[in-house]
């Protein structure tokens, strides 16, 4: 084998090595909307709590939209999550962990096709 | 920085996406400010709820025309027994829960179009304002059961509580949509197409080969398009339904309408149209998408550990080829109170398309075949209802047949027996385009559907027109 030809299957081979792995990451790190609602909101927002009740189907959907794009920061600023040594909640929800939370409650809002409780 | 990229996609979907096409406009958004329930919608639509609740779908009771041992009754599902949830009397309104909690079931209640009450013969204030309009009418409408004012149960809004969500809801009014319509019919009978086969939540979202009228690439149809009469009456009965709710004007494909008798550019196959319904080529298999009940065993409870629910023995069918049978139009149905009438094989017909092969306004028609086994009040040996949500929590099915017995027919200390049962069902949905439409031989052939001698022929007319003469 020349070694031009070679220098190409290495190439090749780290190529689709990578994009494995690249792949399996992104599936280790797929983040259901459902467990950061869970792990986040609900024990704050579980039933007969102080703050209210909130569950994907307490709101439509425009108004999950509105919420996460405009209110959230400035409702939840002074709010310190317990389960996660009294840190602002805004401070430790990732992005990612946001967007998944953001996108699971308006695709199951009390307008959706599909309402839901947290379950 | 969150925000920022959210204001960044923001301005990025809406340099996209025109203006006028960001939001549907609905007719009712100016029409009132506050949803406060049935009442607002009465301010401007009385004579329409009216109309309503003297239709099939409040009453669930209509006339039968099409009945031929009725004896001009109203009936319905509401006070008839049938072979899949009996009878909802006895489950009309309810939380079932098994040992875990969960909730099993809310009585039949779920799938009337009220919000809860019991329908009733004479109109009053207090039924029109049972009505829910939206639950047909409002698109992302739901409802769930809550506790009424009176310590029962009453459907409600899942939105009662939040009034700016539930004013945008109950205004985004629409005529039915195929979900609306899905909700309770691709669900009846306990579970996904159970009860129908043909009438599969796949029809909401699907495509020409799944259904040519319904397909979004077909003739994307709402079941209004075919199923609208006036006045809130729906055309079209099936085969087994009891009542008919747009009298004198049943639904068809061939009248003009929309095709004609003779649709095919072959004369050869129109030839066949005459005494054969479109559906029997037209839709060659059903439940497609979700497997069927094809039998359901009453005198068989199971246990289903993975719902921790009982449940009687199901035979699910998927793919199921139609029986083709002759039908005039007319039914003989079992009727509650009524000594039973059994076939040569021992099994009471629910319902009996009538007709044959001489009969000439007898034409060739595709159903589901349903079979079960029932209960079967010793004495007088009449059918018998059972409470069905009850049996789902405890298993108690002898139970569940003494509950339901006494609750429809005031019955105590019965004896009963089982006995099993046969149903007609017309297969009208799923209907395939002429690609996938069924060919010469599969009926025709050595191995064809069709039960020539059972239908009245003495062999396939066509193997007998080509047999060599003598």
């Amino acid at each position: 084998m020349s070694k031009t030809k070679l220098m190409v299957v290495v190439v090749l081979a780290g190529i689709v090595v990578l994009s494995f792995a690249s792949g399996a990451t992104a599936a280790k790190n797929k983040i259901k909307g459902q467990d950061v609602f869970k792990e986040f909101c609900k024990p704050c927002h579980g039933a007969d709590s102080e703050a209210g009740e909130y569950t994907p189907m307490s709101l439509i959907q425009d108004q999950w939209e509105t919420f996460f794009d405009e209110k959230f920061e400035e409702t939840h600023k002074g709010v310190t999550d317990p389960n996660h040594d009294n840190k602002p909640v805004i401070d430790v929800l990732t992005e990612e962990e946001f967007d998944a939370l953001a996108k699971w409650t308006v695709d199951h809002a009390a307008d959706s096709e599909q309402p839901m409780t947290c379950g | 920085m969150r925000r920022t990229l959210s204001l960044l996609a923001v301005i990025a979907i809406a340099a996209a996406v025109p203006a006028d096409a960001e939001k549907q406009k609905y007719s009712h958004e100016d029409y009132f400010e506050h949803y406060e329930g049935t009442k607002t919608c009465l301010a401007c639509h009385e004579d329409e709820a009216v109309s309503f609740f003297h239709s099939q779908h409040y009453q669930w009771t209509g006339e039968t025309p099409a009945i031929i041992n009725a004896e001009g009754k109203m009936l319905g599902k509401k006070n008839t027994i049938n072979d899949f949830c009996t009878n909802p009397i006895p489950a009309w309104i309810g939380i079932t829960k098994n040992s875990r909690g969960e909730i099993l079931s809310q009585g039949c209640s779920k799938c009337h179009a009220g919000l809860g009450k019991m329908p009733s013969s004479e109109l009053s204030r207090e039924q029109l304002e049972n009505i829910d309009c939206l639950i047909c009418h409002a698109s992302g409408y739901n409802r769930n059961l809550f506790e009424s004012e009176d310590g029962g149960l009453e459907w409600k809004p899942i939105l009662w509580q939040n009034q700016v969500g539930m004013d945008s809801v109950s205004k985004r009014i629409t005529m039915p949509k195929r979900t609306s319509c899905l909700r309770c019919h691709a669900g009846s009978g306990g579970g996904p197409n159970f009860k129908r086969g043909d009438i599969e939540y796949e029809l909401a979202e699907t495509d020409r080969t799944f259904d040519v009228h319904m397909g979004t690439d077909g003739g994307d149809m709402a079941c209004t398009d075919c199923h609208a009469g006036s006045k809130h009456r729906m055309r079209g009965r099936g085969v087994d339904l009891m009542g008919s709710d747009q009298v004198g004007e049943p639904l068809g494909c061939g009248n003009g309408a929309c095709h004609t008798a003779e649709p095919h550019a072959k004369e050869l196959i129109n030839r066949h149209t005459a005494r054969i319904d479109c559906t029997v080529c037209h839709i060659p298999t059903f439940a497609r998408a979700d497997a069927t009940d094809m039998a359901r065993d009453w005198s068989k409870p199971v246990y289903s550990e993975a719902n921790d629910k009982h449940i009687p023995t199901f035979t699910m069918g998927k793919d199921v080829v139609p029986v083709i049978d002759w039908y005039n139009g007319t039914v003989w149905a079992q009727l509650p109170g009524v000594t039973v009438t059994t076939q040569a094989d021992g099994a009471v017909g629910m319902v009996l398309p009538q007709g044959s092969r001489t009969d000439p306004k007898s034409r060739l028609f595709a159903f589901k075949v349903h079979k079960g086994r029932m209960p079967l009040l010793t004495k007088d040996r009449w059918l018998l209802p059972i409470n069905v949500e009850e049996f789902f929590a405890d298993g108690d099915i002898d139970g569940a047949v003494r509950e339901a017995a006494h609750a429809v027919y005031g019955l105590e200390d019965i004896d009963y027996e089982w006995v099993d049962v046969e149903r007609y069902m017309g297969i009208f949905h799923g209907v395939q385009p002429a690609a996938t439409a069924l060919r010469c031989l599969d009926c025709h052939g050595p191995d064809g559907r069709l039960d020539w001698t059972g239908l009245g022929y003495e062999a396939d007319p066509l193997a007998a027109a080509l047999a060599p003469s003598h």
